[in-house]
């Protein structure tokens, strides 16, 4: 008995650690929780080598993000974001979505509006800018309508693609039983376009969220996007962490946001990979 | 009784090089209530685009006439139900809803009733996919898929099922249940039945009639009763000695053709 488990035990070892790993690759959290100590162990490293104003240590990055979340900065700084970017992108979602499906069903249509659509998204936002200015003068109405046509364009461009090209095959077999146009649209053109809906969603928050802080920073000076102005113009860098982990934490959330909705109201959707 | 008659049915096509191509040349057939026929024939011969005509998606050329009843067919009818190789189900609607599109889009009315809740219930437990009412297309396995395809057109109690290889994408084993299956539930539905293959077993065993088709421009030519009793799945029909008969004639013939 004894001369037979010793192969074994002589095993353990290395098996043991190889048992760690393959546990730790299993556990997401885990993996996620060992991935922020590297990540914040490489950065205390680098930042014990070069001096303060190239890069902050962790601690002091910490210290400068409660101390402005305490005397409210930070948290004003965030909600005099939110709301303008809420408002700018539902807007862009909403019109995105309403116009890119009449787009992609009515083709005669699309194909005047098209080319106009194609310039208008080709177009970097910020050219956009200086005439917003003159048109809506400098406020938060200007700031809205930058995020919004930051949100609006890929919205359209994504769900007219997605309506245009939805299943010929299926369409046919809504035909075979007797479906007429409108039935068609409502009971297959709609509902295979729900996934490009989604998707367009995914593109219009990442361009909405990059629109209001370029939008704060250049037209309000409000904001978080201010306070990577302001903190970066001094050159204070603890303090310029602070906005970026909102704007980190922010995108997180907002992902996770089309997640979830993308599981709510496409839960048919085949997964390659998970 | 005549149920579908096809007369001097004809259908061409612009090439991409911008040539005419005739698919199906002078069809003209009669396919009698309540009988099973199956078209067969070569690749190309033409066999898809003449079910595609008969199911109204689709107008013969001018001068050839599909009629349902005597009536002239110009586009989908309510009387008819079609069950594709590709099968076609919606992947956002669950099997139900699915089966259910049936009758919604035949009665043009998304509100069911009652009576065709239960008209579902039943013709998913005749397809034997009672308890899966809930499940997505692509939580079932495509012989499952299909009898959904089957119960989608059977729930709309058609006269006529048009049948375009809706077995062509299945494995072997499947597809003999399946066969079986279709004999069985056309024993109860009693429908006309005009079915498309490139299986000649396949054809001979369902059929009361097989019309071999030519190569492009697909044109009738030969057509094989098949008298062996029903139902066929009572007792070992593929080794009947009439069914390898009708087997080698019928292979002959397309043989030519090839």
């Amino acid at each position: 008995m004894s001369q037979s488990s010793l192969p074994l035990d002589r095993a353990k070892a290395p098996g043991g650690a190889v048992a760690l790993f393959t546990a730790l690759g299993r556990s997401t959290v885990a993996m996620l929780v060992l991935s922020g100590i590297v990540f914040l162990a490489l950065w205390q490293v680098v930042s014990m080598n070069v001096p303060p104003v190239i890069l902050p240590a962790p601690a002091a990055v910490f210290t400068a993000f409660i101390q402005l979340t305490a005397s409210g900065e930070l948290v004003m700084a965030t909600l005099a974001t939110i709301w303008p970017f809420v408002i700018g992108l539902s807007l862009g979602f909403i019109v995105g979505t309403v116009l890119g499906l009449l787009l992609g069903i009515f083709r005669p249509a699309a194909r005047v509006l098209d080319p106009y659509i194609f310039v208008g998204w080709s177009i970097p936002n910020i050219a956009w800018l200086p005439l917003f200015i003159a048109w809506f003068g400098v406020g938060n109405l200007t700031l809205i309508i930058f995020v919004f046509i930051s949100a609006v364009f890929p919205q359209l461009l994504t769900v007219e693609a997605g309506a245009r090209d939805a299943d010929s095959f299926l369409v046919e077999v809504a035909r075979s039983l007797g479906g007429t146009k409108r039935e068609i649209l409502y009971s297959v053109v709609l509902p295979s376009s729900l996934p490009y809906i989604i998707a367009g969603l995914r593109i219009a928050v990442g361009r909405a969220l990059v629109g209001i802080i370029v939008g704060q920073l250049l037209i309000v000076a409000t904001g978080i996007g201010y306070m990577f102005q302001f903190y970066g113009e001094t050159l204070s860098l603890a303090k310029y962490f602070a906005p970026l982990i909102v704007v980190a934490v922010l995108a997180i959330l907002l992902n996770r946001g089309v997640n979830w909705a993308e599981r709510i109201f496409i839960p048919w959707k085949i997964r390659a990979f998970t | 009784m005549r149920a579908l008659d096809f007369v001097k049915v004809r259908k061409s096509y612009v090439s991409p090089a911008g040539a005419p191509l005739v698919a199906l040349e002078d069809f003209t057939w009669t396919v009698d209530r309540g009988r099973f026929v199956t078209v067969v024939g070569p690749s190309g011969c033409g066999k898809t685009t003449l079910l595609r005509m008969a199911a109204g998606l689709m107008p013969p050329d001018d001068g050839g006439a599909i009629r349902i009843d005597g009536e002239l067919l110009v586009a989908p009818s309510p009387k008819m139900s079609m069950v594709f190789q590709g099968i076609g189900l919606m992947p956002w609607k669950s099997i139900f809803d699915n089966v259910a599109l049936g009758l919604q889009l035949q009665a043009h009315r998304p509100k069911l009733s009652g009576e065709e809740r239960e008209r579902i219930a039943a013709t998913l437990a005749l397809v034997g996919l009672t308890g899966f009412e809930r499940y997505y297309p692509h939580q079932l396995s495509g012989g499952m898929q299909q009898r959904v395809g089957l119960a989608r057109a059977l729930v709309r109690q058609p006269e006529i099922l048009l049948m375009d290889e809706p077995f062509g994408a299945l494995d072997a084993q499947t597809r003999t249940v399946l066969q079986d299956e279709l004999l069985s539930l056309w024993d109860r539905v009693k429908s006309t039945v005009l079915f498309i293959t490139h299986d000649l077993d396949e054809a001979i065993y369902l059929s009361d009639c097989v019309v071999i088709m030519s190569r492009r421009p697909g044109r009738i030519k030969q057509v094989l009763e098949v008298n062996l009793p029903r139902p066929r799945y009572g007792y070992d029909a593929r080794a009947e000695p009439e069914f390898a008969r009708l087997r080698n004639i019928a292979w002959q013939s397309i043989k030519e053709e090839l």
